[in-house]
């Protein structure tokens, strides 16, 4: 166990710190005059020379590529992001600001899409190949086709500007959050579907469940006993990848809504060269990423312990 | 009491199989007294384990208490649940309170009493998984059980074991038992009557003593010819 959480540690640190370095890197070598953007975007005027030079040394591009990046890294290991290069103040409140508008709307989008995904999955292989069936899987085709943008506009046009149902812009309210929420989760329920519904099928093909069957056990208990754990391995999987995804990658979803979060905090930050914020919001990208995959792990386990079992 | 239905022979008639147009099995009639040993042996595909699924499920039908144990326990057991819980499972299945089913009787019977019912199966050696599919099939006293190779993934040290526990276990009491097997050695040892299957049906039906001197059927002959008789302690 401790040999595990050893091991999990040694791999988030090497995640942690490359993606640390890659992003320093590409960013640092970025074409363009990062001292420039930031005059434009704190001035929004173009400056003289001696300004630009001034800014350039207050944001530390003066000095080489290694001292930079570890005047960076070295404060991250205590939770200090540091600070806008253009606003000036910490990027650590401007973050959690935008953790709390971007969690609850990832956990809204998680939640639609398996309120959605789970029965319509369930109904699915009650008899594969049906009617019922079909429609499922061209539900969900459907749904992972339609690109978030496209669908936000859609609803957008419907509750918003045609009925006036739901408003479309902003998020001072938690109504606000319901278009993105449809939005996000309409494109996990698309993903979800087929995965559960394959999951279910693979696993009532079990060598086991005949045996079971003749000894009397309904097909209820098997399929809530039997099918239903088997199908979770690879459902869990992919429930973490989407949580994770929606997490970082509501960018489109809250440009289109209007909504302040970590997505717009990204591109904000990417038009401005505020570098120490678009690393600070990669870096906890990664580490949303490598906790999430942390929590699949103990879940597997929990499932099945052979996970992760050196004879397994 | 299942001991004073002395007429409770198990019948069926016309079974018959047939998959993707082709029949596996052709209509087979059959009856099965309380307490007999039957040996079903035959070469590989000749329909054995059809017909052995086909009689549990037609006698499940019927309400006969019939069990069934595979030649693997990985076709029994759930590897994800643990020993308890399908223990538990099985008795429920059987309309039993948890607990109330002869647990103790059948372990020690078996020699796995003792063992870790809250591991999962693979935390058990492989015969001992076989030995516990065993008892789950001779939980409530059924009228048959059916053995379907039910040594074939054990060493034959372990599987003369097991086939010892359950005959001593069975002893002269009234549950009957078909033991499929494409070994005759085995199956003489272990049933007064066999059958011997030939593409889905069956050849010969006769004593174990006179059909191992009187072979009648050419899959008969063929079987007793090439029987290994160098004794295998299984």
């Amino acid at each position: 166990m401790i040999k595990d959480l050893l091991g999990f540690m040694l791999r988030a640190a090497v995640v942690l710190t490359g993606t640390a370095f890659i992003t320093f890197a590409l960013l640092w070598n970025a074409p363009g005059d990062p001292a420039q953007a930031i005059a434009m975007a704190r001035y929004d005027a173009l400056l003289t020379e001696e300004v630009i030079a001034l800014i350039r040394e207050e944001a530390g591009l003066n000095a080489g590529f290694w001292a930079a990046f570890f005047s960076w890294v070295g404060p991250l290991v205590v939770l200090d992001f540091g600070r806008s290069a253009v606003s000036g103040q910490e990027v650590l409140p401007s973050l959690l600001a935008a953790i709390f508008y971007t969690f609850p709307l990832a956990m809204a989008g998680l939640a639609v899409g398996t309120i959605i995904s789970l029965p319509l999955a369930i109904l699915a292989t009650k008899k594969p190949g049906g009617l019922f069936d079909r429609i499922a899987i061209a539900i969900a085709s459907l749904g992972a086709a339609i690109p978030a943008y496209w669908l936000g506009l859609l609803l957008i046009l419907f509750f918003a500007v045609q009925t006036g149902w739901l408003p479309a812009m902003g998020a001072r309210t938690p109504t606000h959050a319901i278009l993105p929420a449809l939005t996000l989760g309409l494109g996990v329920a698309a993903s979800l579907t087929r995965i559960i519904r394959s999951g279910i099928l693979e696993a009532r093909r079990q060598p086991f469940l005949p045996a079971i069957k003749r000894r009397g056990v309904s097909s209820k208990a098997i399929g809530r006993d039997h099918v239903a754990p088997h199908a979770a391995i690879p459902v869990v999987t992919l429930f973490g990848l989407e949580l994770a995804f929606l997490l970082e990658g509501t960018v489109m979803v809250e440009v289109i809504f209007g909504r302040p979060g970590l997505g717009t905090l990204l591109v904000t930050a990417i038009e401005t060269r505020d570098f120490p914020l678009v690393q600070a919001v990669v870096i906890l990208t990664a580490l949303v990423f490598v906790t999430v995959n942390l929590a699949i792990d103990i879940v597997y386990r929990l499932i099945d312990p052979r996970i992760g079992e050196p004879d397994a | 009491m299942r001991q004073s239905l002395l007429n409770d022979t198990l019948t069926v008639s016309g079974l018959s199989v047939a998959r993707s147009g082709r029949t596996i099995l052709h209509p087979t009639s059959l009856e099965i007294s309380p307490g007999d040993r039957i040996g079903l042996v035959g070469s590989s595909g000749s329909g054995k384990s059809t017909l052995g699924h086909a009689l549990v499920d037609d006698f499940r039908a019927q309400g006969k208490r019939v069990t069934h144990v595979p030649q693997s326990p990985d076709e029994a057991l759930d590897p994800l649940r643990s020993m308890a819980f399908q223990w538990r499972e099985a008795e429920q299945a059987l309309g039993l309170q948890p607990g109330s089913a002869d647990q103790k009787t059948l372990f020690s019977t078996l020699n796995i009493e003792g063992s870790d019912l809250r591991r999962r199966p693979w935390g058990w050696s492989r015969g001992m998984q076989q030995r516990f599919v065993i008892s789950m099939a001779l939980m409530g006293t059924p009228d048959l059980i059916v053995l379907d190779e039910p040594t074939s993934a054990l060493d034959p040290v372990v599987a003369a074991a097991t086939m010892d526990l359950l005959d001593r276990h069975l002893g002269s009491g009234n549950i009957a038992m078909m033991l499929i097997t494409h070994d005759l050695g085995l199956a003489a040892r272990r049933v007064s009557r066999l059958m011997v299957m030939e593409d889905g049906r069956i050849v010969e039906c006769a004593s174990t003593k006179e059909l191992l001197q009187r072979p009648q059927a050419s899959a008969s002959k063929a079987l007793v010819a090439h029987r290994s008789w160098v004794e295998l302690p299984c």
